[in-house]
């Protein structure tokens, strides 16, 4: 029989390699898989996916701006615009490199089977917003088209993904680009947030911790070399402008004007009874379907009932029902103290 | 399956019953289908009992009819087979449930759907109601609770409803059956078509709306001029309804059409090939551009617009100012059941008195049985066999193997279940569960899991396989394969008498005498506790590793209180949850008695292959503080952890070579009291350690055969059903392992 210390020790040492060998993402195990998944198919694929990217926005495309998109050294860059070319996707001419139909169908394909991705991680899985793209860049490669169009219609054919993006049709059809990057706005002009572009990840974590989300009205209040100052939903924002660029905007037509801070369902005591004003655009997908199933719709009354004794979930009575919401939903459902006003609107 | 997207064929009731067999309904001979719909926690499934007579397991909290239940009764010499959906708000949130109804009544196109509603939440309930009207047309409203909601002050003026509604509106208290018979008299009349039906619908959108379904009814109509119903076919277009889609797309958009029924040409929307009516791309092709233009809006608008037709309805039909009971009963203990104070010890007292009363109830009754079966029953069956000259190896197998383990399992088991699920009926039909998941909540949020796994937690002390399958109520993907994991530790029946027994043998016995069944009691809900806490750890680890995530979205109706009616509790827990898991424990354990008889009677060399087993296990056992015996136990009893201790008393004589004691190799048995079973075992080198572990390892280890087909059929994946054998019995043996080895370091 071993020494219990001996054993003790070994088995620590044994967990420890365990771990590093499988731990998800960070262990060896999964090293090696994200390396062998990252084949050739996979880097012609996110070319011709840069190829589709610069079309779409009317920019030129490159050797080098390939080479910079899959960070790979020009040489090896050249090798794939070859490849592309022999396998009829591009053409090139002088210094362009230009996506053929086929080329262009190919990366539709590609486009939606991500913006799917997106749509399904956001919507089902959880998933934090700053892991919807790398999460995607992965799991796009996978799936046939027939798998491809299960989980569209798994999800009732979504038309958007989560960063506003339009999704193309299985017929390979996209919309023209919509909209402009905010710091075009005139200060005191008004819009509404139509995309967040997801990379680079670093920048769009940081517009999402600011709270910004499609769907959402901002304002410009005034843009210098330095410091671009947004409203949105009361709450002023100071991005720098590079940062700014990456949230594009479209008029507000019709739309009420901007206004904010809002209070929303988490704010209240217990005895309260408000008026829902509206669900927070951040809120979007299955999770907005189901509060608006339970009756929050504008002009909805909400009496808080009581507290769980952890100090949460909460229970507002709605409709006639008590219904139990944690704070991260009671958070989503904008109100108004005055019923009045909201009542008349609608 | 026949595709018959071409040609309309006339007449052919096959076709429409084929449509229903992918849809799950058993097919028979019926006149009339009657699909039963409606809010979750509305009465339904006593709505469902009153019109079959079926004793419908009912519960008082939401999602309770997780599995689609169907019943038959006779009305006017005609048969109706009568089919219970699932209970939703709305039918397009999309989650599993809300598809199921919505393809039932969009495809599966019953005679009548009888929409069970709420009197005393009406609005929220008409919600669902005007959706199932914009889909069919021979609906009748069953407003039940109505003595609810006369004690809550409300009166319906239920007239002018049906007037609104455009649709028979029958009044009901169905716990007491007062309305029923009316209520068949309606289902009848709409049947038959005797009472013709004008179903209220939204007929203004907003203008955006408006003018998309306008061009799109004008493609539509291009190509179907005779269509009734284009605008709402043009409608669930805009809203991507994928079975809608899937008509156009196969050019079955005329089997859509408002009364198909009525039409001479009955056809099926079945799923064909995709592309192949060049008519229906084009219509999709339009509908997709035109949902490009439509505000993101669009939908929180039709919600919007469906809730203020509710509420106005609703308005106009309640009668107000009736009198009230003074005192608010559900307010006051809501507030004592969920208080700061008294939350968590309400709790703990209630789940420390359930296995209390289930403990001490099933003690006499397992006693009875065990005489019965296999003291008076088993000498007397061998005996018989012996006189009528069966060898004895088939009597080996047959009697000492697969009848004993059966007997074991049925007398062990049958008692505590019948105290167990009762009473666990009874608190859900009284409504505690949902506040336990509403105590619980910030717990699981804090471990990434869903608020109901508390209910399928609960669930699962009963029995996991149970458990298991209650976790569809949990509608996230990645929420519900957690539950499904992590339900093996809720300590489940089959394993309390091992922990009672082992608990009064080697921890009782520490205690002074008259303390010692107190200490042994608690040791058994600190077990439950400590599996309590494994769950919550075990959630959380998912959740940041292979299942991660954050907690999605989720909402818990907390139902009114209900009093439980206890006689038909008694009868319907006993019928279809105590029966139907024995019945799957009974299956699961016969054929492991014949091999732990074979094991214990083959021999290989001069000894047993049980013998030999155990000398291989030894060491790793000794190592994590069990020993050879228990895991082979362990082993030949993965089908039921029932016969887990008089399997480790068979083998441990076997191993010591008392002949004297039971009755031969492979013959399980279990001594009279804990003390001589306690000297067996000390006999066989057992100590406090091993006791502690063995109790450790009977809340930590794989789930039993039973859970893990279960699991298997659930997840429809052998991935995460590996996962969930792998997980808990790795936690197992580290946890013993640590003990064990802690311990002797501090001894």
């Amino acid at each position: 029989m071993v020494s219990p210390a001996v054993a003790l020790l070994i088995f620590g040492a044994a967990a420890l390699l365990l771990a590093g060998v499988f731990w998800p993402r960070q262990g060896l195990v999964a090293r090696l898989m994200r390396l062998a998944a990252l084949t050739e198919r996979v880097r012609l694929e996110d070319a011709v996916k840069h190829l589709h990217d610069c079309d779409y926005r009317g920019q030129p495309a490159s050797v080098e701006s390939v080479a910079g998109a899959l960070e790979v050294t020009r040489a090896r860059a050249v090798g794939f615009v070859a490849r592309l070319e022999a396998l009829g996707l591009v053409r090139t001419s002088a210094e362009r490199v230009v996506l053929t139909s086929v080329g262009r169908a190919e990366a539709l394909r590609l486009l939606r089977s991500h913006r799917l991705w997106e749509r399904y991680l956001a919507d089902r899985t959880g998933l934090g917003p700053a892991e919807w793209h790398d999460e995607a860049e992965r799991l796009e490669h996978r799936l046939s088209p027939t798998k491809v169009e299960a989980l569209a219609s798994s999800m009732g054919h979504p038309v958007y993904d989560p960063h506003g993006d339009p999704i193309p049709t299985a017929a390979g059809k996209l919309p023209p680009r919509a909209g402009f990057a905010v710091t075009a706005l005139r200060p005191g002009q008004a819009a509404s947030i139509v995309h967040l572009e997801d990379e680079p990840r670093a920048v769009f974590e940081q517009l999402v911790a600011a709270g910004l989300a499609p769907g959402m009205q901002v304002q410009l209040l005034d843009a210098s070399a330095e410091r671009v100052r947004l409203l949105a939903d009361g709450r002023v924002h100071a991005l720098e402008p590079v940062i700014a660029t990456n949230i594009t905007v479209a008029p507000t037509e019709g739309l009420p004007e901007p206004a904010g801070p809002f209070e929303t369902l988490a704010d209240l005591e217990t005895g309260d009874r408000v008026v829902v004003r509206d669900i927070a655009p951040v809120c979007q997908g299955p999770q907005r379907r189901r509060l608006l199933d339970l009756g929050l719709v504008p002009g909805t009354e909400v009496a808080v009932e009581f507290r769980g004794p952890l100090g949460e979930p909460i229970a507002y009575r709605i409709r006639g029902a008590v219904i139990a919401l944690r704070r991260e939903q009671a958070e989503l459902v904008r109100i108004e103290r005055d019923g009045a006003s909201v009542e008349a609107a609608t | 399956m026949t595709s018959t997207a071409a040609a309309p064929c006339v007449g052919c009731h096959a076709n429409r019953a084929s449509s229903l067999v992918q849809l799950g309904v058993r097919p028979g001979r019926w006149d009339y289908l009657v699909a039963l719909a409606g809010n979750p926690n509305t009465g339904k499934s006593t709505v469902f009992n009153a019109l079959t007579g079926l004793r419908q397991h009912t519960g008082n909290w939401p999602g309770k009819t997780v599995v689609r239940a169907e019943g038959g009764f006779e009305l006017h010499d005609a048969r109706v087979k009568l089919i219970d959906l699932p209970g939703t708000y709305s039918l397009q949130a999309g989650s599993a449930d809300e598809e199921v109804a919505r393809d039932f009544i969009l495809f599966g196109r019953p005679d009548v759907t009888v929409v069970v509603v709420d009197a005393t939440r009406l609005e929220r309930n008409l919600n669902l109601v005007l959706q199932i009207l914009e889909i069919t047309d021979r609906v009748v409203v069953c407003l039940n609770l109505m003595d609810e909601a006369r004690r809550h002050g409300v009166g319906i003026d239920v007239a002018k409803l049906a007037k609104e509604l455009g649709v028979p509106v029958i009044p009901t208290v169905a716990r007491q059956g007062n309305g029923v018979p009316e209520l068949l008299e309606a289902i009848h009349e709409v049947a038959t078509g005797a009472v013709t039906t004008a179903p209220f619908r939204i007929e203004r959108h907003p203008a955006d709306v408006e003018a998309a379904i306008g061009t799109l009814v004008r493609t539509i109509r291009e190509s179907y001029p005779e269509l009734p119903n284009a605008r709402w076919v043009a409608l669930r277009l805009l809203n991507a309804d994928e079975r809608v889609e899937s008509a156009v797309r196969a050019g079955d958009l005329g089997d859509l059409s408002e009364r198909p029924w009525l039409e001479a040409g009955e056809t099926v929307a079945v799923e064909s090939d995709p592309g192949a009516s060049p008519v229906g791309e084009r219509i999709l092709d339009h509908a997709t551009s035109l949902r490009w233009t439509l505000s993101p809006r669009f939908h929180d608008s039709l919600t919007e617009s469906m809730y203020g037709e509710a509420q106005r309805i609703a308005g106009g039909s309640m009668v107000r100012g009736l009198k009230r009971t003074k005192f608010d009963m559900d307010r006051f203990l809501d507030r004592l059941l969920t208080s700061k104070r008294f939350g968590f010890p309400m709790m703990l007292l209630i789940l420390a008195l359930v296995f209390w009363v289930t403990i001490s109830g099933a003690n006499v009754p397992s006693q009875l049985l065990a005489t019965l079966f296999i003291d008076t029953l088993h000498p007397a069956l061998t005996g018989f066999a012996a006189a009528i000259g069966i060898p004895p190896w088939i009597n080996g197998l047959v009697l000492d193997g697969v009848y004993l383990a059966t007997a074991w399992v049925v007398s062990v088991m049958l008692p505590p279940m019948a105290i167990f699920f009762p009473l666990f009926s009874l608190l859900e039909d009284f409504g505690y569960l949902p506040r336990v998941a509403f105590n619980l909540d910030t717990l699981f949020k804090k471990a990434g899991a869903h608020g109901k796994q508390a209910l399928t937690m609960c669930m699962g002390f009963g029995c996991n396989a149970a458990g298991v399958v209650a976790t569809r109520v949990i509608d996230s993907p990645r929420e519900r394969l957690i539950a499904i994991i992590t339900n093996n530790f809720s300590l489940c029946n089959g394993r309390w008498p091992t922990q009672i027994l082992i608990a009064t043998i080697f921890i009782g016995a520490l205690a002074p005498a008259h303390f010692a069944g107190l200490v042994a009691a608690s040791a058994v809900v600190g077990i439950a506790v400590l599996g309590i806490v494994a769950m919550f750890v075990a959630s959380w680890l998912l959740s940041r590793t292979v299942l991660r995530g954050e907690a999605t979205t989720f909402s818990l109706e907390l139902p009114p209180y209900r009093p439980p009616r206890i006689l038909q509790t008694l009868y319907t827990s006993i019928i279809d949850r105590t029966l139907i898991v024995l019945w799957r424990a009974v299956l699961f354990a016969a054929p492991a008695g014949a091999v732990i008889w074979l094991v214990s009677n083959v021999y290989i060399g001069d000894a047993s292959l049980a013998k030999h087993l155990i000398d291989v296990l030894d060491p790793f056992g000794l190592l994590i503080g069990l020993n050879g015996v228990i895991l082979l136990a362990y082993v030949v009893a993965i089908p039921a952890n029932e016969i887990v201790i008089p399997t480790v008393l068979m083998l441990t004589v076997l191993t010591l070579g008392l002949g004297d004691l039971g009755s031969g190799a492979g013959v399980m048995f279990e001594l009279n009291s804990a003390s001589a079973t306690g000297d067996l075992l000390r006999a066989g080198g057992w100590t406090l350690v091993t006791g502690i572990n063995l109790m450790l390892f009977s809340l930590l280890h794989n789930p039993c055969s039973t859970t893990l087909y279960t699991i298997y059929r659930e997840t429809g994946s052998a991935k995460w059903t590996a996962v969930a054998t792998l997980l808990p019995l790795g936690m197992g043996f580290s946890v013993c392992f640590l003990v064990t080895q802690v311990w002797l370091l501090l001894a």
